[in-house]
């Protein structure tokens, strides 16, 4: 340190402010320490900004609009659907900031300071910040590092914010594209595709693997991809984006489509081939820490580093790349430095895809559970045998369930239909608690609603449901 | 229809057993009066049949719990498992209302019964794992972290195996985060605690004596075996320290000639063996203490602790030391004062036979008046039996071998006895001791008197 510079001596510095940052700031404050949250964008960070919530609201944009169009298959009569991409635009950035706006008001109530700027690890007490007034330097006990992810770039098509976009710039399209090409059958380009496919855009999806949203059990996205040659979106697997030429304002896209090569010309190329941790320029090495092959740190049960002073939560370590992962693991870490024993416990972490239907899963598929040698029973119930799913004119998809065979304990929920990422809280909730099938068949659940459908799919597994025929 | 089976008083006035083994799992189908579980109590070990044929759905004590009576232990639900998973549609939460008196009873396991339920926590007996976890809820497995449980090792009383909140703080209480310093010892914290230095404070405590105030800190190596206390071995144990504490043992020895008795014996089963009966010295043995007792009523006699006083027994029942692959028992043989030799012989043969299949029934085990231990067909000299309190004598008898001795100036080879008659100084004292074991001698030396002492 120069002599002279002063730092700010804090309890905890938690560099990011996403779901992960912003949650660990504020419960260290409500554990009594003296934080500082130092974040470089906005507070909210991916998730509130660019992410969960402004895709989110574009999907609702994007599903109004065709609910609006086909409201006349159910008596109403609309006149022509018109889409103005810059009001939906004003719309969502209106829910973005409203949040924001309600992050920064949360931190400021629990006392935590806000300072933006980029921040680099000096050693393992120091942290400089290069703010807009100049570098400060705040010396703390223990650090949270809670940088986040971004979308990885793929040499061949690098982000222009004009052409070839990232999931950040296709959330702030301001005209829907006439043509789309989605670089990626992921789940965040199959929300996006599907969006804007609602939206009025013609919309093609490639994908280099054989399935769509891979990971996702294949059974589940049958039923999404239905839908997506219902809203005209083409989808070619197995196949890959070689290069590109712009010839007058339009993406000439090369498609390698199973062996054979073609040219699509499209408006905009949403890349959505994944993300990395944002963990190259923190000053890990000045601390001590390493990062993988894929840029994640390692951490124990609490999120702590090999330095014990330093803690990392969220995107930057290994686990699936949710905010509410990075969330529990933002309370855990707090909870940690002020010498409470938590720890990263959770019996199953929810996913959800919000495609058309939503797919939602938690805990282990019937493969999965089979692979770890367990014996399992499993029941299926559709949405087409439930009386709320078909009065909203959403019968597609199911809900199945998984349990050990022995003590009928649930081990996984998987659904693809009408809400199912918000039915998806309830599967979670039964499997942390240990409960069964037979807990969740004799719980009663209100009619008529799409919970239904997981009460239905416990039954059937137990043998005795009511609303499917027996299956043979 | 679903039927808790509470521990049933399983002898007179025992109110807790300990659970040593289930003959049956979960999902198993028995039938009424099927053996389902072995219990141990103070006196004997106990099998317990099903009250009723059905599944078993639950089992809500696991072995080396300590039950109470009147616990629920098992849970069997009636007829056939008509669905694959545990439980089925027959729960525990639907066992129907009925009074509690009987051995068993159907009945709801209420809430305020469930807390009542002292299982004993310091052991650990499994939680359901159900794909590699312990079910207990978010809420419970935060209380475990909080206070350093380790959750495989609290036993569940929840449904299904699942570990309460409460199974967690009971197992707490009971010092259950150091069961996990139990299960993996520090290495060598010896320094710190000498063994020597914490040693004689242990007998100060005869009220709680499996519990001594300083614990001795046990150094582990990695070639270790640890055998858990259970079942018989905690019950002698348990015996054995409340004994040594409690009554002041002195130990006196003498010897026997018994080379007359050797004679007579032979003389006696030459007579006997066209009716296949062989007999042992052990009913001879039996008659001259029933003699020297009748001589010495202080040794035939109950120490009264609680109320200070010498309970003088007329009946002489005298308990025989059987040694078993699991452990010591004690049979006790009634009367002795009443039966003929042959009928001793008999009677002890199938005290040992039932001792050895383990088909002793608590009143086979009650009652004794002074004990008897044999250890004659094993070796060694001399012992310093351990009295079987409360009782306040008990004899050890040797093997009988050829030895030297003197008779008339002479050295001349007698066969030879030795007796070790451990007694509570409390009661007897040494030249009443000498003079019963002089009382025995004499019968044991002179066969013919025995005969003519008999009733």
């Amino acid at each position: 340190m120069v002599v002279g510079d002063l730092s700010q001596e804090v309890e905890v510095v938690v560099i990011g402010g996403g779901p992960g940052g912003y949650v660990a700031a504020i419960r260290a404050a409500q554990l009594g320490k003296e934080v500082v949250l130092i974040d470089k964008g906005e507070l909210g960070g991916v998730c509130l900004n660019r992410g969960c919530i402004p895709s989110k609201a574009i999907i609702h944009a994007a599903k109004t609009a065709s609910h609006a169009r086909s409201a006349q298959n159910i008596g109403i009569k609309v006149g022509s659907v018109e889409v103005d991409m810059a009001a939906v635009q004003e719309w969502k950035n209106g829910v973005v900031s409203k949040l924001t706006g309600g992050v920064a008001s949360l931190l400021r109530a629990n006392g935590v300071q806000v300072v933006k700027g980029n921040a680099v690890l000096l050693d393992e007490t120091r942290v400089a910040v290069e703010t807009e007034k100049g570098m400060e330097y705040y010396k703390f006990e223990h650090c949270i590092l809670a940088t986040g992810s971004r979308a990885v770039q793929i040499p061949t098509f690098p982000f222009d914010g004009e052409y070839i976009l990232s999931s950040t710039e296709a959330l702030a399209l301001t005209e829907v594209p006439e043509n789309l090409l989605v670089i990626g059958g992921g789940y965040i380009g199959l929300e996006l595709g599907t969006a804007y496919a609602k939206l009025g855009a013609k919309v093609t999806i490639v994908e280099a693997g054989p399935q769509l949203v891979p990971g996702v059990d294949p059974t589940l996205v049958q039923i999404v991809k239905k839908n997506l040659k219902k809203h005209n979106i083409e989808v070619l697997t197995q196949s890959g984006a070689k290069g590109y030429e712009i010839q007058d304002g339009k993406v000439h896209v090369t498609v390698e489509d199973k062996g054979e090569e073609r040219v699509i010309v499209a408006d905009k190329v949403l890349v959505t081939v994944g993300r990395r941790p944002n963990t190259e320029e923190l000053g890990l090495e000045q601390v001590g820490l390493t990062v993988d092959a894929r840029g994640f740190i390692e951490t124990d049960q609490q999120g702590r580093t090999k330095n014990h002073r330093i803690f990392a939560i969220g995107d930057i370590t290994h686990g699936p790349l949710l905010a509410h992962k990075a969330s529990k693991e933002a309370v855990i870490a707090a909870e940690a430095i002020a010498g409470e024993p938590s720890e990263m416990d959770v019996v199953a972490i929810p996913a959800v895809i919000f495609t058309d239907p939503e797919i939602a899963t938690v805990g282990l598929s019937e493969k999965e559970a089979k692979e770890r040698g367990i014996e399992v029973v499993t029941g299926k119930f559709p949405f087409a045998a439930n009386g709320r799913a078909l009065t909203t004119n959403e019968g597609d998809g199911f809900c199945s369930v998984v349990a050990d065979k022995e003590t009928g304990v649930v081990l996984g929920v998987h659904i693809v239909g009408p809400e199912a990422s918000s039915l998806i809280g309830e599967a979670t909730l039964a499997i942390e608690m240990g409960a069964t099938i037979e807990d969740v068949h004799l719980t009663v659940h209100p009619h008529p609603t799409l919970t239904e459908s997981f009460m239905e799919a416990a039954a059937d597994a137990l043998g005795v449901a009511v609303h499917i025929a027996k299956r043979k | 229809m679903t039927v808790a089976f509470k521990l049933p008083d399983v002898g007179e006035g025992i109110h807790e057993a300990e659970i040593v083994r289930w003959l049956v799992n979960v999902g198993d189908t028995v039938r009424e009066f099927d053996p389902i579980v072995e219990v141990q109590t103070d006196k004997a070990l106990v099998e317990l049949p099903a009250p009723a044929s059905g599944q078993i759905l639950e089992i809500k004590a696991q072995a080396g719990d300590l039950a109470h009576v009147g616990d629920v232990i098992v849970v069997i639900g009636e007829g056939a498992a008509a669905t694959a998973t545990a439980g089925g549609t027959d729960s525990a939460d639907r066992l129907e209302p009925s009074p509690a008196q009987n051995s068993y009873s159907v009945g709801p396991n209420s809430q305020a019964e469930d807390q009542a339920h002292t299982l004993n926590t310091a052991t650990a007996t499994t939680a359901t794992m159900v794909a590699g976890r312990v079910l207990a809820t978010p809420a419970t497995r935060k209380l475990a972290r909080e206070l350093g449980v380790d959750l495989k090792l609290v036993p569940a009383t929840g449904k299904g195996g699942r570990v309460t909140k409460e199974d967690v703080q009971r197992f707490h209480a009971g010092g259950g985060s150091a069961a996990v310093a139990q299960a993996a010892p520090a290495p060598a914290p010896q320094e710190a605690a000498p063994v020597e230095a914490v040693t004689p404070a242990t007998p100060q405590a005869p009220a709680k004596p499996l519990a001594p105030a300083a614990p001795v800190t046990v150094t582990a190596a990695a070639t270790d075996e640890r055998v858990p206390l259970r079942g018989l071995r905690r019950t002698i144990a348990q015996a054995m320290v409340r004994s040594a504490f409690t009554a002041p043992h002195v130990t006196a020895f003498d010897d026997v000639d018994m080379t007359a008795m050797i004679k007579y014996r032979q003389e006696a089963n030459l007579l006997l063996a066209d009716r296949g009966v062989k007999l042992t010295y052990l009913p001879f043995i039996l008659k001259a203490l029933v003699s020297a007792l009748k001589a010495h009523p202080f040794l035939n006699a109950h120490m009264d602790d609680e109320r200070g006083e010498i309970v003088l027994k007329k009946e002489y029942n005298l308990g025989i030391a059987v040694d078993t692959p699991d452990g010591l028992m004690v049979p006790v043989l009634k009367h002795v004062e009443k039966k003929s030799i042959l009928d001793i012989a008999q009677e002890i043969n199938v005290l040992i036979e039932k001792t050895k299949n383990r088909t002793l029934e608590v009143s086979d085990m009650k009652g004794g008046t002074f004990t008897v231990t044999n250890m004659g067909p094993i070796g060694g000299l001399f012992a310093t039996p351990i009295l079987n309190y409360p009782e306040v004598g008990i004899i050890g008898i040797h093997k009988i071998e050829e030895k030297p001795v003197v008779r008339g100036g002479e050295i001349v080879i007698r066969s030879m006895m030795n007796l070790s008659l451990s007694f509570d100084h409390r009661v007897i004292d040494g030249a009443e001791s000498v003079r019963f074991t002089n009382h025995v001698k004499k019968l044991l030396e002179n066969p013919n008197l025995l005969f003519l002492e008999m009733s």
